[in-house]
């Protein structure tokens, strides 16, 4: 179990935040005590931002979360992309590094959003081929992480977690899980998030999520949007809690993208998670 | 059952505007209709794909309005989807597209103010490269100067409209006077723009050294540059100008070519 830990965990075990360009100066200044940052690898492919990123290198572990690979696509990786990935991983030489189980590109057109897959041997077979194809290039174990849904394919013959379990055990990539995509498709496809946590699992799992989302009104039925623009929601904290006893004190990120606040409120919620990881460490 | 690339397909014609095909009869309403998710999903394509060109292209969008912006937005990205997941790429097409679209046919400067807002694009996300030491040049014969060939800087765009466009550009910046009017008689323009330090800046050239650089940029030799300067203005300084590209920090490489690659009569 231990040693499993260590090669799907290679994140410091603590809270860390998504780093967002207008906190760049802010982080840099003030360097507060944030084990690791996270940046979105498609943010950092060229010149002055990975200057930034390489200077703030120095005093955080980084995490490269890409967001365009298009694991799920039917189709070859986009080879160019696939390159600029490497050079950026081999220049920061992260703790990690990970992907979305998810597509975004179909005919040649980047979708720009992570979209959702009939979950079934097919799309198993295409998205394992593509996790080795990174892992392979890359020379290193990514995480995939599971997505948020706002619907579903009644030609899935198997459950999201069930998909992911194999695809890890497939290919040896480890999963990240983010809990607040858990409980928005829970909502807006009727699961059970906590029979989801329940299933996953628990050896594979390197990194954890938590972000806010929205409520919006679709045809008077309630929607949750995964828009990561608020605080973590009160139910989203209870998964969490929830993920913690069964996977103990996995490196926790805090991700904020839309309606940006100042950096004191993304460090309010890493010590949050922070003071929860370190009970679980405890108990552990 | 449909196959996963039949999905996608009909997935993405649904995101970029086209009705549902069959190949989607496989999404599960669970009370709520099959085209209300959908559109969950294509409104967030669209209105993401709006905001990273919005924010590529402030001028034109202050220009035609916030409005009309995400209609011709829509209409483009509709025709051109991003090619690759690099977000600050995307825009390139968008000129010519407005250019072309019947909607805007009266407003003929703003296909060159949306030039100008890419080539500033391009300039903030262009690589760093250091520039050029005038010493790589000394040990080169002078009789090769003519052959020599320069690589600019990444970020460098030259840019050459019948219309004011910076002056356009700089009356609509937050700040501005309202009250400015930029005269679009007055004669057009030559710019460069370029990153310094972490700044996108822009400045106009005069004919000489615009067709100088213009030419340079192309990877033609410096006896062709200088060439094309001087049919521009018989009376152009090259030995400042060219010292400029030193001191301006403009140059980035030099190549030596043996050949003369240059189009010439041909040898008897």
């Amino acid at each position: 179990m231990r040693s499993c830990d260590v090669g799907v965990r290679r994140l410091p075990a603590g809270a860390g935040i998504g780093l967002r360009a207008p906190h760049v100066a802010a982080i840099a200044a003030r360097r507060p005590a944030i084990p690791w940052l996270e940046v979105h690898a498609e943010n950092y492919m060229h010149g002055p931002a990975l200057r930034d990123l390489l200077r703030l290198r120095a005093d955080h572990d980084i995490s490269v979360h890409g967001v365009g690979l298009s694991l799920g696509t039917d189709g070859p990786l986009d080879a160019r992309h696939l390159e600029r990935l490497a050079r950026l991983v081999e220049r920061l030489e992260p703790a990690a590094v990970s992907e979305h189980l998810s597509w975004s590109v179909a005919g040649g057109a980047y979708l720009n959003h992570l979209l959702p897959l009939p979950l079934t041997e097919e799309a198993l077979t295409v998205v394992a081929g593509h996790v080795d194809q990174l892992q392979t290039r890359l020379r290193r174990r990514v995480l995939v992480e599971n997505p948020s849904s706002y619907l579903r394919f009644t030609s899935s013959t198997m459950s999201e977690p069930e998909f992911l379990a194999e695809l890890a055990r497939r290919t040896g990539c480890a999963l990240l899980c983010d809990v607040n995509n858990i409980h928005v498709s829970a909502h807006n496809l009727g699961g059970d998030a906590a029979a989801y946590l329940d299933a996953l699992p628990a050896d594979a799992i390197g990194e954890i999520h938590l972000a806010g989302h929205a409520a919006n009104d679709a045809d008077g039925l309630t929607v949750l949007i995964d828009d990561h623009g608020s605080r973590v929601a009160d139910a989203v904290w209870r998964l969490y809690a929830r993920a913690l006893e069964r996977f103990g004190p996995v490196p926790t990120l805090i991700e904020w993208d839309t309606n940006l606040p100042a950096l004191d409120v993304l460090l309010e919620e890493a010590a949050r998670a922070q003071a929860l990881l370190e009970c679980h460490a405890v108990a552990a | 059952m449909p196959s996963l690339r039949e999905v996608q397909t009909a997935f993405r014609d649904v995101l970029l505007g086209g009705d549902a095909a069959p190949a989607l009869d496989s999404i599960a309403g669970d009370g709520l209709a099959v085209a209300a998710r959908l559109a969950i999903y294509r409104h967030h394509v669209g209105a993401t794909l709006t905001d990273v060109l919005r924010a590529t292209f402030p001028v034109v969008c202050r220009l035609v309005d916030e409005r009309f912006f995400g209609y011709a937005a829509d209409r483009f990205i509709a025709a051109f989807p991003p090619e690759g997941p690099c977000l600050h790429e995307y825009g390139e097409r968008f000129p010519a597209f407005l250019a072309s679209f019947p909607p805007c046919r009266a407003l003929v400067y703003l296909p060159d103010v949306a030039r100008l807002e890419w080539a500033m694009c391009r300039a903030e996300h262009a690589d760093d490269a250091d520039h050029l030491d005038p010493r790589a040049l000394a040990g080169i014969e002078p009789s090769a100067w003519p052959r020599l060939r320069f690589a600019l800087h990444p970020s460098i765009t030259l840019l050459a409209s019948p219309w004011p466009v910076d002056r356009i550009w700089r009356a609509n910046q937050p700040g501005a006077d309202p009250e400015t009017l930029v005269d679009l008689d007055a004669g057009g323009v030559r710019l460069e723009l370029r990153r310094r330090d972490d700044d996108v800046v822009f400045r106009a050239l005069d004919r000489g050294a615009y067709a100088l650089r213009r030419v340079l940029h192309e990877g033609r030799t410096l006896a062709a540059a200088a060439d094309a300067a001087l049919a521009e203005d018989r009376g152009f300084g090259l030995a400042a100008a060219l010292s400029e590209l030193f001191t301006d920090d403009s140059l980035v490489d030099v190549t030596h070519t043996t050949e003369e690659n240059e189009p010439c009569t041909p040898c008897p």
